[in-house]
């Protein structure tokens, strides 16, 4: 687990199946967003299939999930897959406030990703 | 930092105690005590002249009480310093009366003035944050026009997105459905609800609105002449059988009691 | 009776201490933001300040340069008219340059810059206000102060000066023009003159004043702006008040100044 200084998230990179799983833990807020920002976006840049695991993550706000919104963009151009697996509640209900539960490909873990492709 | 944003608590994000304010000479409001809960709605609510607007910019730290003390989210904002209440602003959200939008930014410019100002986010995630705050009141591409453009609801609409930019812990409202139709103001309220259980916001609202008071309240203060007639449950405002609460909610003209001496001291200039 | 009209004196003199220790607070508290704006993460931001540059400095060029440009002629008319009953006309040069330089320029850009500029201000804040935009920036966590007052005070200090700099040069050009023409001396003639007789003093005095006067006037505008309270009658009120006191201080002030500058 990478600790950055100063920053409340930290991550961890897997490669598994394919995807560059990221998973954050601890709060991706106005504080750790940059952060958590540069890994999402250095993961999509190197051309790998992403997939974000939040399940450490205790709170998530809208810079945070504008951050997703750009890894899901650059993804989306590059024609890269860009997923997220276990979203909490209250990370569901940030992104069903701004209409974004409809855009992400949202699954409980890894595996049912794949099997749902 | 705290953790836990989002579990609901009994700890009272709002503490309102013993708050006595002056204008002039004039006491507007006579020691209030009120509290509100992490995740709860408060309606605020009275005739004109109740204070309920003063209490909300007592609340909102426009103003010095005269003594008393303000507690958000545990910090008392009648001690604090500059620097603290600074700090302090970032995690409440504003809906003014009127919107006030500032006219000479574009909607979109406003929505994301608080992010440019307080924040060192790139430019880009302010961008898809105050986008994202518009399509949540949806208000999604309006983020180009000038205020000018927007209609009443609308206008109310980009100023509670702005409001909500930082993800603010407090949300504070005045009277939001004023001036609006009947269906821009239940839009507003549902959008008010939304909000709370997304993010498990507090909610302040003063309004004089019954119909949108009894679609969102929590819990109702009832002010009159600057005193607390009651705080309960919708249900238990309802069913008071306080005379001024029941005249309020059947909109009944406000009886006035007139002292005899007072009211010729009154009239004759001589003040008591 | 006599009760009213004390007691409206009493009123309209506390209300005149009132403003004059709020102008104070605000002269401090704009410069506070200047330079220690940024320990509070709250830093005037230049491009405010060149925004209010250009409405106060540059679009003004036009105007000033007319007014000044009619002001140095009727000097020299003026002044023709007067020294030829001494049979001194030649000394126009002289009386252009130095009531130009210390006076009229600075005087002019004063009365100007209030009327254009200042009753602007107070007319943008004075709405600001009523539609709670002021409010608006105070619970969003931004110091009026620093976000308005700032940069339009910082626009002024820059901009008075520079304008009446340049109103210098129209207006002594204007001088020339009409004296060339009427005395016949040749422009070049009147240029070398008018560098002779004039002092790098007479040029400053004139900045210094116009300094004082873009104070005055952003502090009247803003103290007006802030005090409106209700309907756009309000807002009309403030603005005409706010030009009508900056002109009668601009003018008292440069008396004053002038008094002291000549002893």
């Amino acid at each position: 687990m990478q600790k950055i200084s100063d920053s409340p998230v930290s991550f961890e990179i897997d490669d598994e199946q394919g995807y560059l799983i990221v998973r954050f833990a601890g709060e991706i807020d106005l504080y750790g967003t940059p952060h958590a920002r540069e890994v999402i976006l250095n993961c999509v840049k190197s051309d790998r299939n992403t997939v974000i695991d939040l399940s450490a993550v205790t709170y998530i706000d809208s810079s945070g999930v504008a951050s997703l919104v750009e890894g899901y963009q650059l993804a989306k151009t590059n024609q890269l897959e860009f997923g997220l697996i276990n979203t909490s509640e209250a990370v569901m209900n940030v992104l069903q406030l701004a209409h974004l539960d409809k855009v992400f490909s949202i699954h409980a873990s890894l595996n049912e990703r794949l099997q749902a492709s | 930092m705290m953790s836990n944003h989002h579990t609901p608590t009994d700890q009272a994000a709002i503490e309102v105690e013993n708050l006595v304010t002056h204008y002039g000479s004039t006491r507007i409001l006579n020691n209030i005590d009120m509290q509100v809960s992490t995740g709860e709605i408060m309606v605020i609510m009275g005739g004109s002249g109740s204070g309920k607007s003063t209490l909300l910019r007592y609340m909102l730290g426009l103003h010095e009480a005269t003594s008393g003390s303000i507690k958000l989210l545990g910090q008392d904002i009648t001690e604090i310093n500059a620097e603290e209440m600074d700090e302090l602003r970032k995690n409440m959200g504003v809906s003014f009366q009127g919107g006030a939008l500032f006219n000479s930014m574009t909607v979109g410019e406003n929505v994301c003035l608080p992010l440019r100002e307080h924040t060192h986010l790139d430019e880009n995630t302010i961008q898809i944050m105050g986008r994202m705050k518009l399509s949540v009141v949806n208000l999604g591409g309006f983020e180009d026009l000038m205020p000018a453009q927007l209609s009443g609801g609308m206008i109310k609409r980009a100023a509670l997105a702005r409001a909500i930019v930082m993800d603010p812990k407090l949300l504070f409202f005045d009277e939001p459905s004023a001036g609006l139709d009947p269906v821009a103001a239940a839009e507003l309220d549902d959008l008010i609800l939304r909000i709370r259980k997304a993010l498990n916001t507090t909610i302040v609202v003063v309004t004089h609105d019954l119909d949108s008071t009894f679609r969102i309240a929590d819990r109702i203060t009832v002010l009159d002449k600057g005193d607390i007639l009651m705080i309960g449950t919708v249900e238990e405002v309802r069913n008071s059988d306080n005379e001024r609460i029941q005249s309020l909610l059947n909109r009944e003209a406000r009886h006035i009691e007139i002292d005899a001496d007072e009211y010729i001291k009154e009239l004759t200039g001589q003040k008591s | 009776m006599l009760k009213t009209f004390t007691e409206k004196l009493g009123q309209t003199t506390l209300r005149g201490i009132e403003e004059l220790g709020y102008s104070l607070a605000l002269l401090v508290e704009s410069f506070y933001w200047l330079f220690f704006g940024f320990r509070r993460h709250q830093a005037v931001k230049l491009p405010s300040i060149f925004s209010q540059m250009m409405h106060i400095g540059i679009q003004a060029l036009p105007i000033v340069g007319i007014l000044a440009f009619a002001i140095g002629m009727m000097l020299a008319i003026q002044g023709i008219a007067t020294l030829k009953t001494f049979g001194a006309e030649s000394q126009v040069v002289l009386g252009i340059a130095l009531s130009v330089t210390r006076e009229f320029s600075p005087l002019i850009i004063g009365i100007l810059v209030a009327g254009r500029s200042g009753s602007a201000l107070a007319a943008r804040i004075g709405t600001m206000q009523m539609a709670q935009e002021i409010d608006a920036l105070r619970v969003i966590g931004i110091s009026p102060v620093r976000y308005l007052v700032t940069p339009a005070m910082i626009a002024m200090l820059i901009m008075l000066p520079a304008l009446t700099f340049f109103a210098d040069l129209i207006a002594l050009l204007g001088g020339g023009v009409y004296s060339s023409l009427e005395l016949g001396m040749s422009l070049q003639a009147y240029a070398d003159r008018t560098i002779e007789v004039l002092q790098i003093d007479d040029i400053t005095q004139g900045l210094y004043k116009s300094l004082v006067f873009a104070v005055i006037i952003t502090l009247v505008s803003f103290v007006n702006g802030f005090s409106v309270t209700a309907g756009a009658e309000g807002v009309g009120r403030a603005t005409t008040r706010s030009v009508v006191l900056s002109i009668t201080y601009i003018i008292i002030a440069d008396m004053v100044f002038t008094f002291f500058l000549t002893h």
